[in-house]
């Protein structure tokens, strides 16, 4: 195929060029200035331009390598990892363009889109309760509340008990979610003793969860404790494994088995046991 | 000796004086008018005196625009104001180095751009200049018909622009013809562009449109020269029948 010498390069020749090929590449707006300053003219009359000088430029800037800026738009429906209706975002040019104006998501901030989501979102939290409709961020919240359960540790004192204040530290400290004094309702208050209890979270007023409650005895969660705690674990495991080795090698009865792991588990409880006596005491 | 009694430089403007072009509209004729484009390749100083850099004395400053080509395909699209700067540069940005021809051209995209006036997508050549100035006016259809006719500086444009300036005149109900509240709304949020419908008539055409135009306005269709006597001769036995006397004969 390659002996034709002259028909090597006909092919290649022979394709039009995939996109039209031009010396002068593609460029955003440029602006340029005159090398040569034109002398002043007298007032009134057009400048005189010398043609070989005057026509010399130099390129001041090229908007292509300005630093992108985003642009601002308001969202008229709920967008992933952006925001529900009526928020203003900041978003790149192109997927402000080509998907959220495009598609219908969002619109300009022009002064009466502006002000007509304002007057909406207004009207969201200081109607009627019936007219209110809750926020994204509220639904996702509600869902979260929904899926979880709070357990909360008994302190070392003795005259401990759960108040709104500390079921709102808990809710904090232990699901990260921020609970208002007012938001939360207690039926149980205060709450003494172990045991298993519930309390209603409101969440914008408008959406109310009920959120299962557990109160459990103290437990050091002091990293030394933990440490024992675990070599502790570890020796009990190791045990047991000598123990299923011995019964397999005695081949003894299913129910001696089992009461001996009963009697090696048992100690395990006791001691879980006697760690809170100072919050029991 | 003059050879002329006008000018030839002059003839251009003085065909308008005269015959069907006298005889265009007003508004039509005050935007032909040529007005300067902002600039948009160039940054003028904007003052008439100023400090010399150099020495700090106060000296007089002129803006003396760079020529700017607006090559025929920028009529088809929306440029932006954007053009070809043809001309020279300097070989490694010296001045002592040899001068090499260089043409500067715009980046063109081709675009969907939805107009709510007239309920349609158009594929328009555009450039990257032009989304920006739409993205600040607000929307394609307040871009267009906010942009004088200098600065837009394209045929489809000002074709575009005379659409939907008829169409705001008109308060037709072919615009989506089954949802009157978005019509009403729509018309109401571009109340401020509303023009007679006169003179959207006759915004951006070019001058032949413009006389092709007005001809078609004054044309008349030639009588035939019998119908006009036969109609005489009608009106003139009328006139005799009236005029002679009755006579009721008695049985």
């Amino acid at each position: 195929m390659w002996s034709f010498g002259r028909f090597v390069l006909q092919d290649l020749l022979r394709h039009p060029a995939p996109r039209s090929f031009s010396l002068t590449p593609a460029q955003h707006t440029v602006v340029v200035e005159r090398w040569w300053q034109v002398p002043l003219s007298k007032v009134g009359s057009p400048p005189r331009l010398y043609p070989r000088r005057h026509r010399v430029y130099k390129m001041v800037e090229d908007t292509k390598h300005a630093p992108k800026e985003k642009m601002e738009l308001i969202l008229t429906q709920t967008v992933a990892k952006l925001g529900g209706r009526g928020d203003t975002v900041f978003v790149r040019k192109s997927v402000g363009r080509n998907k959220l104006l495009a598609q219908g998501l969002a619109v300009y901030p022009s002064p009466e889109n502006q002000q007509m989501f304002a007057e909406e979102l207004r009207l969201l939290r200081e109607g009627k309760p019936d007219q209110r409709l809750q926020t994204r961020t509220g639904q996702l919240t509600v869902e979260l509340l929904k899926r979880s359960k709070l357990n909360i540790n008994k302190m070392p004192c003795d005259e401990f008990q759960l108040t709104k204040e500390v079921v709102c530290r808990q809710f904090d400290k232990k699901l990260g979610v921020v609970v208002p004094p007012h938001a939360l309702s207690l039926p149980f208050e205060p709450i003494k003793d172990l045991g298993d209890y519930w309390c209603d979270v409101t969440v914008n007023g408008m959406d109310t969860v009920r959120i299962p409650m557990s109160l459990l005895p103290h437990e050091d969660q002091s990293a030394i404790y933990q440490k024992q705690l675990k070599a502790q674990r570890k020796l009990e495991a190791a045990e047991r494994a000598s123990q299923a080795a011995v019964e397999e090698d005695t081949v003894s009865d299913a129910d001696q088995a089992h009461d001996g792991k009963d009697s090696l588990t048992s100690p395990g409880h006791t001691q879980q046991g006697s760690t809170p006596p100072p919050s029991e005491n | 000796m003059p050879l002329h009694k006008y000018p030839p430089k002059l003839w251009e403007a003085l065909k308008l004086k005269q015959g069907i072009y006298a005889r265009l509209p007003k508004y039509y004729l005050k935007s032909l008018e040529q007005k300067e484009p902002t600039p948009v390749h160039w940054r003028p100083l904007g003052v008439q005196y100023r400090a010399n850099p150099k020495t700090g004395l106060k000296e007089r400053v002129q803006d003396v625009p760079i020529p700017i080509y607006y090559p025929p395909q920028s009529q088809d699209g929306l440029w932006g104001g954007e053009g070809w700067i043809t001309g020279y540069r300097y070989a490694n940005n010296d001045k002592m180095s040899n001068r090499l021809k260089k043409t500067w051209k715009p980046q063109l995209l081709k675009r969907e751009l939805y107009s709510e006036i007239l309920d349609h997508k158009f594929s328009i050549t555009v450039t990257p200049r032009t989304l920006e100035l739409i993205d600040a006016a607000f929307g394609f259809d307040f871009y267009v018909l906010k942009t004088p006719k200098e600065d837009l500086n394209s045929k489809l444009g000002m074709d575009l622009k005379r659409a939907m300036l008829l169409r705001l005149a008109r308060r037709d109900k072919e615009l989506y013809p089954n949802d009157p509240v978005k019509r009403d709304t729509i018309y109401s949020k571009y109340k401020q562009f509303e023009i007679p419908e006169e003179e959207a008539e006759w915004v951006g055409l070019t001058l032949e449109e413009a006389v092709e135009k007005q001809r078609l306005l004054e044309h008349k269709e030639p009588e035939p020269q019998f119908k006009v006597l036969v109609e005489e001769l009608v009106q003139e036995l009328q006139m005799k029948k009236l005029s002679e006397p009755h006579v009721t004969e008695k049985k």
